[in-house]
């Protein structure tokens, strides 16, 4: 199978949305290391991802 | 613990996971076709069968947070891909697809491979959905009937009795899914979808959820107040083709 049509069917054409996908990963990771009771990360991590989906949908593709 | 109250936790818990399992079926059925997503469904729950006869009491072993964390990103970058499509048609940015005719003529041909790899990965979407939540059932049958077997045979059947119920309301709510408009669907499968992506890859790190369950419905209130307003924010003065 092909692995960009893989990439394609999964992610889209967007480029913002994946990329703000990996950022709200690492930073979940950073807050939940560095307090991990705190429902902080999921938020932050929620936030992060509509901000990408915002980018997203103004993306020129 | 009694036998009925043992049941009835290991019910509505079971009951949480299979609705979960059902979403993504639904949402596959919807994307690509209800074959594959049924065919997904049937394979999953055989693997699944192997995995507990084979390895029942080593159910604990499974790395499921490394699972979440895999499926969960999946999920996020596949409804964040449909939502924006959807918002984008519903602000006018792209054209509803029945109004896309002959640019559709256009890419036939392409479309037909397109299709071909989506099954396949549609398949792989439901195959791993029902499978992730089928170990998470057999986990908390597992998990509450530790005591002894007859503990371990209210909680089974207190699973049992959710996924059947969850699989009855599955195939009632079948025909109404394929009746809403596509771009509809499509809205709302995206938010389910990146709802759920962003509540497991949360799991899958460590995220320490408000309320456990309860927080999958204000992740995916929260989407869809943002893509409502990504809609109106969108909203442009003309049509732009596809």
């Amino acid at each position: 199978m092909n692995l960009r049509a893989i990439w394609q069917f999964i992610a889209g054409d967007s480029r913002r949305a994946p990329v703000a996908v990996v950022l709200a990963i690492i930073v979940a990771l950073v807050l939940v290391r560095t307090n991990p009771a705190s429902a902080i990360a999921g938020l932050a991590f929620a936030c992060i991802v509509a901000l990408g989906l915002a980018a997203a949908v103004f993306e020129r593709t | 613990m009694n036998g009925w109250t043992l049941a009835g936790t290991s019910f509505l818990a079971s009951a949480v996971e299979a609705v979960e399992a059902l979403t993504i079926v639904l949402a596959v059925g919807v994307a690509t076709s209800w074959r594959t997503a049924l065919r997904a469904t049937v394979f999953a729950l055989l693997v699944l069968a192997v995995i507990v006869a084979a390895f029942g009491p080593l159910l604990h072993f499974i790395p499921i947070n490394a699972l979440k964390l895999i499926v969960g990103i999946v999920l996020t970058l596949f409804g964040l891909s449909w939502l924006r499509k959807a918002i984008q048609r519903y602000a006018g940015r792209k054209m509803l697809k029945d109004e896309a005719a002959a640019y559709d003529r256009e890419v036939a041909a392409l479309r037909a491979v397109e299709k071909a790899q989506a099954e396949k990965i549609g398949f792989i979407t439901a195959f791993k959905g029902v499978l992730l939540e089928g170990l998470e059932v057999a986990l908390i049958v597992v998990t509450f009937g530790v005591g002894s077997t007859l503990a371990l045979g209210w909680s089974a059947a207190g699973a049992a009795a959710a996924v059947v119920l969850v699989a009855l309301a599955g195939v009632a709510l079948k025909s109404p899914a394929s009746r809403v408009p596509e771009n509809t669907m499509k809205f709302v499968v995206g938010v389910m979808l990146t709802s759920f992506g962003t509540f497991w890859t949360g799991e899958g790190l460590g995220v320490a959820w408000f309320d456990a369950d309860l927080s999958l419905l204000l992740l995916a209130l929260f989407y869809f107040a943002v893509s409502g307003v990504l809609v109106a924010v969108a909203r442009a003065p003309r049509t732009v083709r596809a």
